[in-house]
């Protein structure tokens, strides 16, 4: 968030300050492992995210939001792994020094603005409607897919993002790869599967006549944007379509200034601003 | 099996005993909803279902031989859609733990060299500094000029930090408990 996806965070915060959502920045948090840490070793795995939990808890916190969707779902399944399963919790509390009483609630950026500040709150604030714009809301993987847990939205065809964007005065598009994997750590490690997966996704957003795509996830920006030229010339597809986080276009409806939004900080350039905004 | 008696099933990770042991696969009735949903299906020399079959069988060396978990990319596709809640993304999780713990080399070994550039990465700050890590990671993999092009323009774009992050007090220490690889 503090390094690649820096422009979801300025974004995030410009909106949560416009929204009047206070929070603080959990003290000595530790990166959760994301895919490497679960791959490998399970009780890594557990025991860093178990560490964040533990601390989350000792600050007093009852809920904590992730909004990396990696981090957010390493977080969810530790938390359901650990009220399930009191044995592993015991274990890793005398290895690892952290207990955790399973206090906190894990949420995620749809959920927190959709369930918490509600779409009313967000539409009141908007300053300049993305009237005209056409825009593919993908949720990718991480949002939406917990096993075994209760989703605050659905798995296969939430829908939580495309009403934000409605809220916002954007058209949203129905398309077929709003949950497809856009190959998360397959970027960097098989970048030849991964370049196939996020051909597809541009290829049917493109078809459908977008401005841009929406999305909530560090990856799924990442992954769709950093190497879009070569992705286009592979898969045949005419045009460049920009990646923008959800917070990214609420700041732009909301008329907050580009230097928090960041939209230039994408490789490919988002310049097509709705009617109304100047800056 | 309930979904809750399943999860509570799990010993925490493939150490003990056999990757079919610590998730439910004998559940499985082979109706392929997993492979037919797997977006890296292409990729692998096992489909998903079959991978379940086998450990069912307790054919587990097959598995373990396979690309398949390699190519997996935590997508949880296989175990939101799974009828009978096998979580076979956890499942190929356990596979790779088991392939190490075995000594069964990689078949893609920029997979397993990239996570553990990353775990290394984490174990010292607690936090990533990503251009270290992406450095270490093309040295490992005897690429050292891979995204080189892409590392310029993040940098440009103000997208990776040349400064690593603050370490976090005791973790380098904590996480050596942990993580000894």
């Amino acid at each position: 968030m503090e390094g690649t996806a820096s422009s979801f965070e300025t974004s995030l915060t410009a909106v949560f300050e416009k929204l009047g959502i206070e929070y603080d920045t959990l003290k000595d948090w530790n990166c959760c492992g994301a895919t490497s840490a679960h791959a490998l070793d399970h009780k890594l795995y557990m025991s860093l995210n178990l560490r964040n939990l533990a601390l989350a808890q000792n600050q007093g916190y009852e809920e904590v939001f992730a909004p990396c969707a990696a981090c957010y779902h390493r977080l969810k399944s530790a938390d359901l792994e650990l009220s399930k399963n009191p044995d592993l919790a015991e274990t890793l509390k005398s290895e690892t020094g952290f207990g955790y009483r399973g206090t906190v609630k894990v949420r995620n950026v749809l959920d927190l603005l959709t369930n918490n500040v509600g779409l009313e709150h967000i539409e009141a604030a908007v300053k300049a409607p993305l009237s005209g714009m056409r825009i593919a809301c993908y949720y990718g993987c991480l949002n939406t897919r917990i096993p075994r847990s209760d989703c605050f939205d659905d798995r296969e065809y939430p829908m939580s993002m495309d009403r934000i964007v409605t809220a916002l005065g954007g058209k949203v598009i129905d398309w077929s790869y709003k949950t497809e994997c856009c190959g998360a750590s397959l970027f960097m490690t098989a970048p030849a599967a991964s370049a196939k997966l996020c051909g597809k996704i541009l290829k049917d957003a493109e078809a459908r006549d977008v401005n841009c795509i929406a999305v909530a996830c560090p990856l799924c920006q990442n992954n769709l944007d950093a190497k879009q030229g070569e992705i286009r010339a592979e898969a045949g597809i005419p045009r460049a379509i920009p990646i923008v986080f959800i917070t990214q276009l609420m700041g732009l409806a909301y008329g907050i200034d580009e230097s928090r939004l960041q939209l230039a900080s994408s490789i490919v350039p988002f310049d097509l601003k709705p009617a109304g905004v100047t800056t | 099996m309930s979904p809750e008696t399943n999860v509570a099933a799990k010993g925490g990770g493939a150490a003990s005993g056999s990757v079919a042991e610590t998730d439910n696969t004998s559940l499985c009735y082979q109706c392929s909803r997993c492979s037919a949903g797997c977006p890296l299906a292409e990729e692998m020399d096992l489909l998903p279902h079959q991978v379940i079959h086998l450990l069912s069988l307790g054919l587990e060396d097959e598995v373990l031989r396979s690309n398949t978990m390699w190519m997996c990319a935590g997508c949880y596709t296989c175990a939101t859609r799974c009828p009978n809640d096998i979580d076979i993304t956890t499942v190929m999780d356990e596979a790779r733990t088991k392939a190490i713990e075995k000594g069964i080399p990689c078949p893609n070994p920029d997979v397993l060299t990239f996570h553990k550039c990353f775990l290394r990465d984490l174990g010292r700050r607690g936090r990533i500094y990503e251009l270290r890590m992406m450095a270490e990671n093309n040295i490992s993999k005897g690429k050292p000029f891979d995204n080189a092009d892409l590392g310029r323009k993040m940098l440009l774009k103000g997208r990776l930090k040349i400064l690593p992050p603050k370490s976090l007090r005791g973790f380098k220490r904590w996480m050596k408990g942990l993580w000894k690889r």
